[in-house]
């Protein structure tokens, strides 16, 4: 027994002393790795917000510019004017356009009431003639009965029938002159619609106008802008990012093996890394739901590419956590700038 | 409750970091330039834990007593750097 002791370790103090180092060590290293894991955190996190493209839907020269790079704004400044000389054109070309329209409406009108006077002056024609036919028909239906016994000579009862014929025709004439005048009558929809389609010119032409005055979508900084007055603009050529400061975020990307003990709306210590001595407080507020990853990388109507090799060890997939931040010192808010984040613990979350 | 055992090891962590006081901030140190996680930091006091403590016992004559000294230094260390990331970084 004692030569056994003597063989293996020599003292057996140190052996207990060793055998409880160890073992305190890795019980405490489970436990911490298991803290760890409970309350995810990272270090690469960055400081994010929402920005907006400057732009216009209409192209043409930078006429004013009333921003500088870096500068602060608030919604609704302007921003920039481009030329508005070329649409104040064609709002006046349009306005001329309307014009003419409304005048051809009122000269379309006064056709059309020449037009129905004619009509109604067709149907008189009409009456006339029918009451000719009458007379004439009568006198023929008198007359016949005294020609048959040669009281009147037959030239004169041959006349009446002739005349009789002529008034059937004017009648038919006059009635078919009165449907056509009534069909010349017509409306005014082509020239109402031609006047529509000009008002409607002239409203685009006021819109584009209205859109060569730039203004600030939203509070927030301007930024790459390298440009001056001057500078011919496309449209939708973007001017100029504009960084909104009304709500800021921080995207920390954690492991997918961390992500269930992430919870939405749990309490979030950011550190800007500008002052790292400031604790920001934030809320999660969304979990990214999707990340491409190499592996499932390809044309999405091809086959799918898969590489023959594979690892034995695979790193953990990361998901973007998307944090609002609560007010702070502006100064600490850069977009980009990098952060470190603590859920669940951390100076901002006791 | 946090704050009283972060008073506690200010005067500690002022011997152990390059940071000198300022281990309060985010668990992340800029070194000319570049960050350095906080578990790196644990792992630079581990080490300088185990170091001193086999000093010391030498020292002392302690060291003496021990057998399998390695795994004792290497595991006093571990305690020493988790007992750090406990206090100073952890939740």
């Amino acid at each position: 027994m004692m030569q056994r002791v003597h063989v293996s370790g020599k003292k057996p103090i140190g052996i207990i002393v060793a055998i409880v180092c160890v073992g305190v060590a890795i019980l405490f290293g489970v436990h911490v790795s298991h803290e760890d894991s409970a309350h995810p955190s990272s270090d690469s996190g960055s400081i994010d917000a929402e920005m907006v493209h400057v732009a216009s839907t209409v192209g043409g020269r930078l006429k004013e510019l009333r921003v500088v790079v870096n500068q602060h704004v608030h919604k609704g400044d302007v921003l920039y004017q481009l030329d508005p000389e070329p649409y104040e054109l064609i709002v006046r070309q349009a306005q001329a356009n309307l014009d003419l329209a409304n005048a051809e409406v009122e000269n379309q009108t006064r056709l059309l009431s020449i037009k129905t006077t004619s009509a109604a002056t067709a149907d008189d024609q009409v009456v006339r003639a029918r009451t000719n036919r009458d007379l004439a028909a009568r006198t023929v239906k008198r007359l016949k009965p005294l020609a048959g016994q040669s009281y009147i000579p037959w030239q004169q009862y041959d006349q009446a029938r002739v005349a009789l014929h002529d008034a059937e025709v004017s009648l038919s004439q006059s009635k078919n002159q009165s449907v056509a005048a009534t069909t010349a009558i017509g409306d005014l929809k082509s020239s109402l619609a031609a006047r529509d389609a000009s008002q409607a010119a002239l409203d685009h032409a006021k819109y584009e106008l209205r859109q060569t005055v730039v203004t600030a979508p939203a509070d927030g900084y301007v930024t790459s802008l390298r440009v001056k007055a001057g500078e011919v603009l496309a449209p939708s050529q973007v001017l100029f990012t504009l960084i909104a400061d009304d709500e800021w975020y921080a995207t920390a990307n954690i492991r997918e093996i961390n992500l269930s003990s992430v919870q939405i709306g749990d309490c979030v210590t950011v550190h800007s890394m500008i002052d790292r001595h400031s604790p920001l407080r934030g809320h999660v507020e969304s979990i990214g739901w999707g990340v491409l990853s190499v592996d499932s990388a390809g044309i999405a109507r091809s086959l799918p590419i898969v590489p023959r090799q594979m690892d034995w060890v695979h790193v953990a997939q990361r998901f973007p956590v998307r944090i609002r931040l609560e007010r702070a010192n502006p100064l600490l808010l850069r977009l980009g700038a990098t952060a470190t984040v603590e859920i669940r613990h951390g100076a901002a979350c006791p | 409750m946090r704050f009283t055992r972060l008073r506690f090891l200010i005067p500690v962590s002022c011997l152990l970091a390059s940071e000198g006081c300022t281990l309060q901030g985010a668990p992340s140190f800029p070194v000319v330039g570049a960050y350095f996680p906080d578990w790196m930091v644990c792992g630079l006091v581990g080490v300088a834990v185990a170091v001193g403590l086999r000093v010391i016992f030498l020292l002392t004559g302690l060291d003496a007593i021990l057998s399998f000294r390695l795994f004792t230094y290497v595991a006093l260390g571990v305690i020493a750097a988790l007992t750090v990331w406990t206090l100073v970084f952890g939740p």
